[in-house]
């Protein structure tokens, strides 16, 4: 295949791995690197890497994937660790030809929007319709493993990262009471309408509206990091930050203490786990849930929790203390109008006398999730409220 | 303006660009797109848009978002002042308003977004901190970038007689819609390299010490590889080197407690100052990097 002939095919493909790492790009977007790299004079084609990043990237996490990507699709040699798979064709993916090819091919003085997009534009159709997909039968989206929690790997923490967003959108706002009966309207804000009509002569020309006020649930999150934890508290921590990020969810750790630790997980800093073990180092062993959460509603949170709190326990639920103080402390939290998820790395719900006791009085938990891999978190995602 | 051109211009106007990020703007400029910057504060955001005006000899027209902001404020306002005033001296008078006349271009007070549009002369618009205006301010922007118009309901729409350059900045407190990201060019300001970073600070400062910028902003450079609640930008490394200079530092002292009044330039929270102890000074300023327990020698270069 002569791959100075399909410069447009190149671009599209580097576009679909974009997309296919979770950039947003469209066909808008490969409009604008097409003609991007048409305005680039043919000895400065080392600089398109750049204008494409500004064009392909819209925040901060797309920015520091963007190195890694474009070195992958268009320099593969430099890359370790890269497989070729044999019986396809692909086009060139050198930038210098492919910008001579589209200057040669579309003349660097065409009108802009004119052949160059509508060839990208049936060029995306096809891709879209599926026609030139035949990449060997696999899929393009790669399926959610279910591979266990406790052997997690660094590239799944932007999926991670991406569920958490979208666990934050599903938690709806809601209206605040005040609002409870004028749900579908707005109201006059007299005071600013007293204010805005000085200008006016005290005409009340242009009334000041309130707009109805939507809140999204305050989040805390409980994380057991005791020794029967020890596996699954590290990821279930790095949950953690990615709701922290997300919503601004509180976040506190313990086995026989509680304390809080949403300060440290809000920089994204190596040293995070060491301060993490830092705080929790002189906790002594065990694990006392009902009396961390007696803290944690009697101290820490104690204006917080109302009907607009989720309070989320990643535990085992294996607790020293008497079966019965859980499901005391749970009804107390529950008493203030908090509802709870609790989350367990088992298959079945952990069988502690303690959690039996829960169990047994009904109504404190709104639902145990089994979390243990990226696919439970997805799964949960549904049940959240 | 070719992309070096423009980075030559916007060296010549005091800021140090790399090439990516004149690429970038020399891009936003043709594509006719505004570029959103992002980054940590203090890494050179909105001096970018303030040197891109000089660099091109544009006015620099600035809206600053606040949480509120509103039509009025950043686009446009009717002077209902004028306007009562006027009808009072009709009433008095013979001579008949008609509506249409109260309405008039003569009436309209003419904010920051509007300003840019109307203007007779291209312009570089900053909209500063987009982050923290509210998502109706927001989307009411999404017209104002996409067709460079305004509409204001009495006069019909107001279209650009000059496409403005357009520069957004966030610090990130909130997160942006993904229209208004999708309209726009996107950077993001990494806190710069040594030698870019000296270069910036000789440029600002030149009547500074040479030996004395270079240890500065190599102790700042360290610095920044602690784990800080505040990381000093490039603002706080000006503002240093300027302190040291205006107390007559021709290089800086072996002695931490010489420098102590000085970092309040560096560090800004409590738990920062906490944690750079005199200790701590003292090794960044020898250059040596604390790991566990184990302390490295600096590396020759």
């Amino acid at each position: 295949m002569n791959t100075t002939a399909r410069p447009l095919e190149a671009i599209a493909g580097f576009a679909a791995l974009l997309r296919e790492h979770g950039l947003k790009v469209g066909v808008a977007e490969q409009q604008a690197m097409v003609r991007s790299a048409l305005c680039l004079p043919l000895e400065r084609c080392a600089q398109l890497g750049p204008a494409w990043r500004a064009i392909a990237c819209h925040d901060a996490r797309d920015w520091r994937r963007w190195p890694e990507l474009f070195e992958r699709y268009w320099h593969p040699q430099r890359v370790r660790g890269t497989t070729r798979v044999s019986g396809q064709t692909r086009p060139s993916r050198q930038l210098q030809q492919l910008v001579q090819s589209l200057h040669d091919s579309m003349g660097a003085g065409m009108p802009r929007g004119g052949p160059a997009d509508s060839a990208l534009q049936a060029r995306a159709e096809a891709d879209d319709a599926g026609l030139a997909r035949a990449q060997g039968g696999a899929s393009r989206t790669e399926a959610l493993h279910d591979r266990s929690l406790s052997q997690w790997l660094p590239q799944d923490l932007a999926q991670l990262e991406q569920l958490a967003e979208q666990i934050a959108r599903r938690l709806r706002k809601r209206l605040t009471r005040r609002w409870h009966d004028q749900a579908g309207g707005r109201r006059l804000d007299l005071r600013r309408t007293l204010r805005a009509s000085l200008r006016t002569g005290g005409l009340p020309i242009h009334p000041v509206w309130r707009a109805p006020r939507r809140e999204r649930p305050r989040l805390f999150m409980l994380v057991d990091v005791s020794r029967s934890m020890q596996t699954h508290a590290q990821l279930f921590l790095r949950i953690a930050r990615a709701f922290v990020t997300t919503m601004d969810a509180r976040v506190f750790v313990f086995h026989t203490r509680l304390a809080e630790v949403t300060p440290l997980l809000r920089s994204d800093s190596a040293a995070v786990q060491e301060k993490v073990n830092a705080v929790t180092a002189g906790f002594g062993g065990g694990t006392r849930i009902a009396a961390s959460l007696a803290d944690f509603h009697t101290v820490h949170a104690r204006a917080q929790l109302t009907r607009r709190s989720r309070l989320w326990l990643l535990s085992d639920g294996f607790d020293a203390d008497a079966p019965e103080g859980l499901a005391e402390q749970l009804a107390r939290v529950r008493g203030r109008g908090a509802r709870i998820d609790w989350f367990h790395p088992s298959e079945l719900v952990p069988a502690s006398q303690a959690m039996v006791a829960v169990q047994a009085q009904g109504g404190l938990v709104e639902r145990f999730h089994r979390l243990n891999s990226l696919k439970d978190l997805a799964q949960v995602a549904d049940h959240l409220r | 303006m070719s992309d070096a051109e423009l980075r030559e211009s916007l060296h010549r106007a005091g800021y140090i660009a790399d090439e990516a990020l004149a690429t970038t703007l020399w891009l936003a400029g043709e594509l006719q797109r505004p570029l959103l910057v992002e980054g940590d504060a203090g890494v050179g955001k909105t001096a970018l848009a303030a040197a891109l005006a000089k660099a091109r000899g544009q006015r620099l027209v600035r809206l600053q978002c606040h949480e509120g902001l509103d039509l009025s404020q950043a686009a446009y306002e009717w002077n209902y002042g004028r306007q009562l005033l006027a009808i009072r001296l009709h009433e008095t008078g013979a001579e008949r308003l008609a509506e249409t006349d109260l309405f008039a271009r003569d009436y309209l007070l003419e904010r920051p977004l509007l300003q840019a549009i109307s203007s007779d002369a291209p312009c570089v618009l900053l909209i500063d901190e987009i982050d923290r205006a509210d998502e109706a301010f927001e989307a009411f922007l999404l017209e104002v970038l996409a067709d460079y118009q305004i509409t204001v309901p009495e006069l019909g729409t107001l279209q650009a007689r000059h496409v403005p350059q357009v520069v957004l900045t966030s610090n990130a407190t909130r997160e942006l819609s993904d229209a208004l990201r999708r309209r726009c060019l996107y950077h993001y300001l990494e806190y710069p390299t040594l030698a870019r970073e000296i270069a910036i600070v000789r440029a600002t400062l030149p009547q500074a010490e040479s030996g004395l910028v270079e240890q500065a902003v190599a102790f700042v450079q360290r610095l920044r590889r602690e784990d800080l609640g505040k990381t000093p930008g490039i603002a706080e490394t000006l503002d240093w080197v300027r302190a040291l200079h205006r107390l007559e530092f021709r290089a800086l002292p072996d002695d931490p407690q010489a420098l102590a009044g000085t970092l309040a330039c560096l560090l800004k929270t409590r738990e920062d100052r906490f944690q750079i102890g005199e200790d701590r000074i003292r090794q960044l300023i020898e250059g040596r990097r604390s790991v566990g327990v184990a302390e490295k020698a600096p590396q020759p270069s």
